[in-house]
């Protein structure tokens, strides 16, 4: 299944969107306490300072953005490899 | 790392039980492959053969060291909650890895590259910046690995209780790891780091477990007793800390990510699609090591209160100390912990040793000193720099310094200043050599000498950082102002439009 969809995909690279890289800033600003109140903990939430509780959720849309981007948003030359595979050869040319 | 009190054999047992499969592990890496011996491509990446499972675990056991462990849980303690940042700075060089690598993989590829110099020569044909490279990569390779010798010794002494002295234990498992890079290469190293990244996850796994054992699971007892007795531990940052946190992010995030054993990983990969989801995976990894250590070190304010900045270097053996008290499941847990730290630290280490192997023998060597050499003795000019470089190393590593996570930020002080030559390189035609080379002098110099002067940060923001920026800004505007048409000497190779 992931042959087919490779198969089907155009090409793709991170660097080409610009978006991308506006949405990521945007995640990484908002899991830095830059633009809270310095020396505040509470409220706590889930037992923890809400502030961390908040960093943690932005970290966490971090790693699975990062990761999407790994397996949605680059694709060069991945279909080339998979059918020099299947042509028993190991060469390709981009 | 404070040794542990339940004394030695059990740990020597550990330890001789890890140095034998790695040696078979690298006997079986390099056993029926002679290219493994007489290729550099063999031997330093593996022959570009690297399938999911190893670069995967290369990747993981190679970004994290065991510094990663008993490093940064002292730092957890000292600073408190706000060394959250470790995990984001740790997800933030995936993050810069998807600004190159997908292009570099392929270009690599193409033109057979093996070390990132071979990149710098390919992009600008300058000798001068390929050399300043391959410098800036040589000094962060060596303080890296310097860095793994000390926190070996450590390790070890810790681990048997002085059974094994400091000196005897770094040189036994030095000879096991040369021995090991020696017969099989990037395949061995590779394989191996297998075996030693599943030890780390282990490690850590029965270190979270062992710690929040110890305070009933009462996270938010936790949380009040910092409020209580350290409340600067827990409120919000102030400025200049955030200000530090975002730099942290940006400076480790270039910094790691164009270190030469991690470039090398992207040239190593089997296939695109091999290297996309390893990194995708890596991407998450964060949540299970450098936040478990942010846990275990938050944990330490409530266990060992008021320990000064030295002590609170031994946190880690403290706490492995106090968990292996409880009961012999825990005991013999904590044994797996120290397991895992010490392959943390040796797969670290044997990545570097190869990765500055290869620079040497590839970019110096083949290249300047003798270039009619036969692939063949570069590479056996490559292992035997390895070893020399190993044995200064190891009589500067005698005197250790105090506090690991110093040396740590010195390193990326001046790799990442090879940054730009990569991303702006590969995408930005118009970057010129000559910029490019004054820009990372400047950055470097800049640098080093903040650093070395004990200059303070200028608002949070490290003395890297800043120099990159100076960087940075040399060789755009440099560029900017040069003729598009340039002489033949260090006339610029149009960035590759990897599919064009």
């Amino acid at each position: 299944m992931d042959q087919r969809r490779s198969e089907h995909n155009p090409v793709r690279e991170p660097i080409r969107s610009p978006w991308v890289w506006v949405v990521m800033t945007l995640i990484i600003l908002a899991g830095t306490p830059l633009y809270l109140p310095s020396g505040v903990v509470e409220p706590l939430v889930f037992g923890l300072p809400y502030w961390v509780v908040l960093s943690v959720f932005f970290t966490l849309a971090f790693s699975a953005f990062t990761s999407w981007l790994c397996l949605r948003k680059w694709n060069l030359v991945e279909q080339q490899e998979e059918a020099a595979v299947e042509d028993g050869g190991s060469t390709w040319k981009i | 790392m404070e040794n542990l009190n339940f004394g030695g054999t059990s740990g020597i047992v550990v330890l001789l039980t890890y140095a034998g499969i790695m040696l078979i592990i690298g006997y079986f890496a390099g056993r029926g492959r002679p290219n493994v011996r007489s290729s550099v491509r063999g031997y330093f990446l593996a022959g570009r053969g690297l399938g999911f499972v190893a670069l995967f675990f290369t990747l993981y056991a190679t970004q994290y060291s065991g510094n990663s462990v008993i490093g940064y849980a002292p730092e957890a303690y000292r600073s408190g909650f706000v060394w959250w940042q470790s995990v984001m700075f740790m997800i933030a060089v995936i993050a810069v890895y998807l600004l190159f690598a997908p292009r570099l993989y392929v270009i690599a590829k193409r033109e057979s590259f093996v070390t990132p110099t071979d990149w710098v020569r390919h992009r600008f044909r300058s000798t001068r910046v390929s050399i300043l490279v391959a410098i800036l990569m040589l000094w962060g390779l060596a303080n890296y690995l310097l860095e793994q010798l000390v926190a070996m010794g450590q390790g070890i002494s810790g681990l048997t209780g002085n059974t094994v002295p400091y000196q005897i234990g770094v040189i036994a498992f030095v000879l096991v790891m040369l021995a090991y890079s020696w017969m099989g290469g990037m395949r061995a190293v590779a394989l191996t780091d297998v075996m030693q990244g599943i030890a780390l996850l282990i490690g850590v796994a029965v270190l979270l477990f062992g710690s929040l054992y110890l305070i009933e699971g009462d996270i938010a007892g936790l949380t009040q007793h910092v409020v209580d007795n350290a409340p600067e531990k827990v409120g919000v940052p102030d400025g200049e800390t955030s200000v530090n946190w975002l730099s942290m992010i940006v400076l480790i995030g270039f910094g790691a990510a164009v270190y030469p054993h991690a470039i090398q990983r992207v040239y190593a990969a089997k296939s695109e699609r091999t290297l996309k989801r390893s990194l995708a995976i890596m991407a998450w990894m964060p949540f299970v090591t450098t936040a478990v250590v942010f846990v275990v070190g938050i944990v330490g304010i409530q266990l060992f209160p008021g320990l000064s900045e030295s002590s609170s270097e031994q946190l880690v053996g403290m706490m492995a100390n106090q968990v292996a008290g409880i009961n012999v499941v825990f005991y013999l847990l904590m044994i797996l912990l120290f397991g895992g730290v010490i392959a943390a630290i040796v797969s670290t280490a044997d990545s570097a040793l190869l990765s500055l192997s290869s620079v040497v023998s590839h970019d110096l060597y083949g290249r300047y000193i003798n270039p009619r050499s036969s692939e063949r003795r570069q590479v056996l000019v490559g292992k035997l720099v390895g070893i020399a470089v190993i044995a200064v190393l190891l009589l500067i590593a005698w005197n250790p310094p105090t506090t690991l996570y110093n040396i740590f930020v010195l390193k990326f002080e001046l790799i990442v200043q090879i940054a730009p030559a990569f991303i702006l390189g590969l995408y930005w035609d118009r970057l010129r050599a000559g910029p490019l080379f004054w820009g990372m002098l400047a950055g470097a110099l800049f640098a080093g000498v903040w650093t070395v002067i004990g200059e303070e940060e200028l608002y949070g923001v490290p003395a890297g950082l800043l120099g990159l920026g100076i960087n940075v800004a040399i060789a755009v505007l440099g560029s900017l102002m040069t003729p598009r048409v340039q002489d033949d000497s260090e006339a610029a190779v149009p960035t590759d439009a990897a599919a064009g």
